[in-house]
């Protein structure tokens, strides 16, 4: 368990870094289209490329956000529920996300497949839509892991503690 | 079972789901799902799913939300606002209450680098709290007008607030931020007529600060001038017709990034840290719009918004007296729901109902987003106020809520003008875009 955690933990870090990039590549683009466009050059297929970074940015930090807890709960009943309801609630809330970023990955997939056989691409570049949704296909399984062990690793923890 | 009774029991498994927390995202995204997968059949839910999924991750308009939130981020790292404080107290602080008037002005600056009422409330309240605590300014005083100044964040633009009402509702971002401005303007100053209220008749609350000679506040002007300087090319860029929203945003955020370099302010780690909060803040943005935008046509489906609608129109009530209902509704959600969640919320059911009676959609997104703020410092959920807390250890957060009652008083005041006079709000739309 601790080495599936680990390795786990690892490519949430890695689908982060991929994210971060994403964004400041965006930024980049952006601004090589907008000071190329002052000199009457304006970057080629930069919207295609912004669309398309955009999932990968999105989707990238779908992992850590859950890692880092960013997800916005109402939380002012929370005082009064039981300790062990909202421990039980915190890991059925994971498990919902889980089975909810599978959801996603496997419609995606599904999608992505049409995409192919309609040989889908982007306006100007011609980059096919299929590589975008196998990566966001991707970051979410990743996701939908990530939560599954934190349920995991909540209901464990509280069974621990039922036991003490 | 007819439509709209499926739509009430989704929108009664909805509230349990927020009520046991269940976070807002997962419990838009269970109704809509299986909502729309009983009314339309599952092929057809996850088709809408797929498509959602994909088109808002890689939606061209929604580029400004991680870019402005970047801009805010790497402003908030490199004391950005720290020199806009500066350069409101040299003009202002020797005044009483001054330094309270200062961090407003502080706040509205700030604001227009970031979208985020939260980064505005931390970052100034990190600057400007110790200074009115060592000029011994009453804490509830120094503590409510940073909690209410943060608020500025979502008001004057650049604005996610209005980034997700746009979205949701489909209307223009440029429109809305141009909308913005002059009710943010007015808010402002109706804080610092607020501040200037409470000293008058409580002098000892904000004592007068020490006055700053000619050469400093000189100085402190010159330090904030490239600050002022990129919200005048970012902001200036996009009413000027020079960048789309987009580009200003990317704009804003690399000559941010570029400053905080120059200036030695910012160094990679810290623009990296700085780039992945971006990134989560996102995560959480995006997966509540992909949820709504599945719950969306599912309340369409069951018909929901059509009766609430049609049960409304039976009232024969004016639009004025429908829209005067609608906000104090969104008031009082705005005391227990995040304001952003209740923006995604409401908005499917509500929108609908004020746009058939002729009301102008970007009128009513201003006024939305100004309940959204009052939300922000309303007990007992005010975000900002716990951002306060967070920066103020030793103030007790009920003295913080006392705080902030002035002003939100003063926001109240505003919404009543900016209802009864929705000029304020399409002056700048209007005539600049028409």
């Amino acid at each position: 368990m601790l080495a599936i955690r680990q390795l786990a933990d690892r490519l949430i870090g890695l689908s982060a870094v991929l994210g971060s990039l994403g964004l400041l590549v965006e930024v980049g683009i952006i601004l090589t289209d907008v000071i190329g466009r002052l000199f009457g050059h304006p970057l080629f297929g930069s919207q295609d490329l912004i669309t398309m970074t955009m999932v990968i940015v999105v989707f990238g930090g779908m992992a850590i956000c859950d890692q880092k807890g960013g997800h916005i709960a109402i939380d002012i009943f929370e005082r009064h529920f039981p300790a062990a309801f909202n421990r039980f609630m915190d890991a059925l809330s994971a498990l919902l996300g889980a089975v909810i970023f599978a959801m996603i990955a496997w419609t995606v997939l599904e999608s992505a497949k049409l995409s192919v056989m309609l040989n889908l691409s982007t306006n100007l570049l011609n980059l096919p839509k299929a590589w975008f949704q196998w990566a966001l296909a991707g970051f979410a399984v990743l996701t939908a892991v990530g939560m599954l062990l934190r349920a995991i690793e909540m209901a464990a923890g509280s069974s621990r503690n039922a036991r003490r | 079972m007819n439509e709209w009774t499926i739509g009430l029991i989704g929108l009664g498994c909805l509230l349990v789901l927020l009520i046991v927390r269940v976070p807002v995202a997962f419990a838009m995204f269970v109704v809509g799902y299986f909502g729309n997968a009983v009314l339309n059949g599952y092929p057809a839910a996850n088709s809408l799913l797929a498509s959602e999924a994909f088109t808002l991750a890689s939606s061209p308009e929604l580029v400004v939300v991680p870019l402005f939130i970047l801009m805010g981020n790497v402003a908030s790292v490199t004391g950005m606002s720290r020199q806009l404080y500066d350069a409101a107290y040299a003009i202002i602080g020797q005044v009483r209450g001054g330094l309270a008037s200062a961090t407003v002005i502080g706040c509205g600056g700030f604001a227009a680098l970031s979208g985020s009422s939260v980064a505005s409330a931390l970052t100034m309240g990190k600057v400007a709290l110790s200074e009115m605590s060592r000029f011994d300014y009453d804490s509830r005083l120094s503590t409510g007008v940073v909690a209410a100044g943060g608020t500025l964040g979502i008001l004057i633009p650049p604005s996610t607030g209005f980034v997700i009402y746009a979205i949701l509702t489909e209307q223009s971002i440029g429109r809305l931020f141009l909308a913005g401005v002059l009710p943010g303007l007015l808010l402002l100053l109706m804080f610092i007529v607020t501040i200037t209220l409470i000293c008058w008749f409580r002098p000892g609350f904000g004592p007068a600060g020490p006055s700053t000679s000619g050469p400093e506040k000189l100085r402190a002007l010159l330090g904030a001038g490239p600050v002022v300087g990129i919200i005048v090319v970012t902001i200036g860029g996009i009413y000027g017709g020079f960048f789309s929203p987009v580009e200003a945003a990317a704009v804003g955020a690399g000559f941010v990034v570029l400053l905080g370099f120059v200036t030695g302010n910012l160094n990679v780690a810290a623009l990296w840290s700085a780039t992945r909060d971006s990134i989560v803040t996102t995560a959480t943005v995006m997966l509540i719009l992909i949820s709504a935008h599945l719950l969306n046509p599912f309340l369409a489906l069951s018909h929901i918004p059509q009766f609430v609608g049609e049960t409304i129109a039976g009232f024969n009530l004016p639009a004025f007296a429908v829209l005067g209902l609608i906000l104090a509704m969104l008031l009082v959600l705005g005391c227990f729901l995040e304001g952003f969640a209740m923006m995604v919320l409401t908005l499917p059911i509500f929108f609908p109902i004020v746009t058939q009676m002729g009301v102008d959609p970007i009128w009513f997104g201003v006024l939305v987003v100004l309940t959204l703020e009052m939300g922000l410092i309303s007990p007992p959920v005010g975000l900002n106020v716990f951002i306060v807390k967070s920066v103020a250890h030793d103030v007790p957060l009920g003295r913080i809520f006392v705080g902030v009652v002035p002003f939100w008083l003063a926001m109240l005041v505003t919404l009543i003008l900016l209802a009864l006079f929705p000029q304020i709000s399409l002056l700048l739309p209007n005539t600049m875009i028409g």
